[in-house]
């Protein structure tokens, strides 16, 4: 307010200065004829009308009468006037220049109403495509209200969504302004049970001001056709009703676009689990069925009388190998819930690299026992890793090379320290990793495109890499140039010469 | 008689060797085969009495190594299946499969199911006319009767038809599919509805406890079989 008044100030002087300007300039020039000064002041006038506003207009309009009175009507000099000619001439001059004044401000008005209209219709459009940028993300909301404050210019916009009985409320900008709850449920109260449209201000019923911590709050009810959603409440800049209401139409879509977002997200996700969830079921299907008949069967066997020496030997040969294979699975399954739940604990040892790969050999004796192993292990020095979870990790990785390979391919491991890392590969002779398999090679559940005939559960080499990531380890797998994949599990290492634990 | 001989067609090493040396135990000879063309190649040149056959092998499906085998020979089959795969369970049925196996089964259930094969291919003459008797039933197909020691049981045409398809195929695993294309024809084989009630029409008049039946039994998700043995 206070700079309008300065402006209107100096809006005043400027017109008096003009007016001013034409009485001396007339009557330095001897110019008398009534009708041309008149027009002057008039042209005076509705300058200032279309500069300024209407009471500067009328002020200049009265100095004008006053001037042209005093300067130029007989007799001159003074404010009466004898001819009565003059009197009537006066008084049309005062209301040409009065009516001119009011349409040019009205037409001024409007001009600055368009532009702001253009301006709320920029910024909407602004919000608009802000809105369709917002992802599905947590903070969506949260960005949805920055938009607001940026793009409306205001100090304080807070988006309030119902909850249950209570309020969700995501505030931006500052100083923060605490919002009554019950304000919110008044407010809200009202939604949806009363739709009016108020053709002045060109807005629907709902609207309020509410005063929170000495501030306006200008509330604005958020609805989906007539169905109320949740509350903007916005302070700082005001804004006119009408764009108060297209920008809650705007955000309550904004809103409802992210809660779909969130909606396909959620539905895709358990999808995705439950998809897991019925692989994992079919693998485990066939990996428990198989070592279970065959336990059966060899244990009926190996309580016949007709069994020979060497015969009973093999009957149990292939219990504790099936048994070994459960059991195997039974870990796996363990070690996948432990990584879920955050909850696998290192246990960091001094121990030599070959201690490593001769424990995970055992854990997979009789998987692997078919497959000649060439071992090769390059290391002078211990090294403090948790030996479990790294030789678990690698007898995964052994147990894939004797599944994928053919029976009796060789499988060759070899351990190296390099750059602080311990550096286990175990290559394999079998068909190598598809490049169409890469990408998701190391999902859980995954299972190659052409492996169904090799059982499995597809839980290997998430487990491998699960138990790596504890170690703040890493795997990865690459094909040979002779055929057969190489995979290799990297875990940094402290490490001390051999001779230091004498 | 010489000692029949039973194909064993399974590609996990474990249950070849639990499974062979039972089988011999028992007095059969036994070959072995890890794939679906071996075995094909297998029954062709040493045509086995009865096989067993796992439904997951690594080349071919198990209902294909069926219709292969059944294009050229007519020994019995018994599938190895898991549950979850049952699709393939009654496509390999469809394709010529007499019977089947759960994993994880017991041997002696194995066993009992290959002696039966085994017995049916030396005694039954698949009784198209005359008699036949199951358990405390006769049926008597030149006069499309069914008795109960010597007292008739009544049956529509529909379920003397059903009870005779059924005793030809004793002990067989017959599916939904094929029980409904041979009593209704091939237009009928997506509605199983006429067969549920039909097959408990006929259980109430020839089972002791049409509750838990002992002739007419279910092969849940399969299909029906008559259990000759009692």
């Amino acid at each position: 307010m206070q700079r309008t008044r300065t402006n209107d100030l100096r809006d005043a002087v400027a017109a008096a200065a003009g007016v001013a300007l034409v009485t001396v300039a007339y009557r330095w020039a001897h110019i008398a004829n009534p009708t041309t000064i008149a027009l002057t002041y008039l042209l005076v006038v509705l300058i200032v009308a279309a500069a300024s506003r209407l009471s500067v207009a009328v002020v200049t309009s009265a100095m004008s009468v006053l001037l042209l009175n005093f300067f130029f009507l007989p007799p001159v000099g003074r404010f009466t006037i004898a001819d009565p000619q003059n009197w009537f001439a006066l008084l049309v001059f005062l209301a040409v220049s009065l009516v001119a004044s009011n349409l040019s401000s009205v037409a001024r008005q409007r001009t600055v109403e368009a532009v702001e209209r253009r301006d709320e219709m920029a910024r909407l459009f602004d919000l608009s495509r802000d809105v369709l940028l917002t992802t599905d993300s947590r903070e969506a909301i949260q960005q949805l209200a920055r938009f607001v404050a940026r793009r409306f210019d205001l100090d304080y916009v807070a988006i309030a969504l119902p909850r249950g009985a209570d309020w969700q409320v995501v505030t931006t900008g500052s100083p923060p302004i605490e919002l009554d709850r019950e304000q919110l449920t008044l407010a809200a109260g009202g939604l949806g049970r009363t739709l009016e449209f108020d053709a002045r201000e060109r807005t629907y019923s709902g609207h309020r001001t509410i005063a929170a911590d000495g501030r306006d709050v200008r509330i604005v009810p958020l609805r989906l056709g007539i169905k109320p959603i949740g509350v903007l409440a916005a302070a700082g800049r005001p804004v006119e009703p009408g764009s108060l209401d297209a920008l809650g139409g705007v955000v309550a879509i904004a809103i409802e676009r992210v809660q779909l977002l969130e909606e396909r997200k959620a539905a895709e996700l358990s999808r995705q689990s439950e998809a897991l969830k019925s692989a994992l079921l079919a693998s485990l299907g066939h990996d428990l069925r198989t070592p279970l008949t065959a336990i059966r069967v060899a244990a009926t066997n190996l309580q016949a009388s007709w069994l020979g020496e060497s015969e009973r030997r093999d009957q149990s040969q292939v219990v504790l190998a099936e048994v070994e294979r459960l059991t195997r699975l039974f870990e796996g399954i363990l070690d996948m819930a432990r990584i879920d739940a955050g909850a696998v604990a290192t246990d960091v040892q001094w121990v030599h690299p070959a201690q490593i790969v001769e424990s995970a050999r055992e854990q997979v004796a009789h998987t692997i026992e078919s497959h000649p192993m060439r071992v090769d292990v390059r290391a002078e020095t211990l090294v403090r890793l948790d030996p479990r979870l790294t030789a678990a990790a690698l007898a995964h990785l052994l147990d894939n090379a004797a599944k994928y390979s053919p029976s009796a391919a060789p499988i060759e491991v070899d351990a190296s320290l390099a750059d602080g890392d311990l550096v286990i590969a175990v290559r394999d002779h079998g068909p190598g990793v598809s490049a169409a398999d890469l990408p998701r090679l190391f999902d859980r559940f995954y299972r190659g495109a052409h492996t169904s005939r090799v059982s499995g559960t597809g839980m290997g080499l998430s487990i491998v890499r699960g138990l790596l990531a504890v170690e703040r380890g890493r795997v990865w797998v690459e094909n040979c140039a002779g055929g057969g994949a190489r995979f290799a599990i990297a875990v940094p290492v402290e490490q001390k010469p051999l001779e230091a634990t004498a | 008689m010489p000692s029949a001989r039973i194909l064993l067609v399974d590609d996990e090493v474990s249950i070849q060797r639990t499974l062979a040396p039972l089988l011999r135990s028992r007095g059969y000879d036994v070959d072995i085969a890890a794939t679906g063309s071996d075995a094909l190649q297998a029954a062709s040149q040493r045509p086995p009495d009865l096989i067993v056959l796992d439904l997951g092998l690594p080349d071919l499906e198990g209902s294909e190594v069926c219709r292969r085998i059944r294009m050229s020979a007519t020994m019995p089959i018994i599938i190895l299946s898991a549950r979850g795969n049952e699709k393939d369970k009654v496509a390999a049925l469809d394709l010529g499969a007499d019977d089947y196996v759960t994993k994880p089964f017991g041997p002696e259930e194995l066993l009992a199911r290959i002696r039966v094969w085994l017995r049916r291919m030396v005694s039954d003459d698949r009784a198209e006319s005359g008699r036949q008797t199951l358990g405390d039933l006769t049926i008597d197909y030149d006069r499309r009767r069914l008795l109960r020691a010597d007292e008739e049981i009544r049956l529509t045409p529909k379920e003397f038809e059903l009870l005779a398809f059924l005793a030809r195929n004793a002990n067989r695993v017959l599916t939904h599919r094929a029980i409904l294309k041979a009593l209704w024809g091939p237009n009928a084989v997506d509605q199983p509805e006429h067969l549920w009630v039909l097959v408990a029409q006929v259980r109430r008049k020839i089972e002791p406890d049409p509750a838990h039946p002992r002739y007419l039994v279910s092969e849940p998700w399969v299909g029906y079989r008559l259990a000759a043995e009692s």
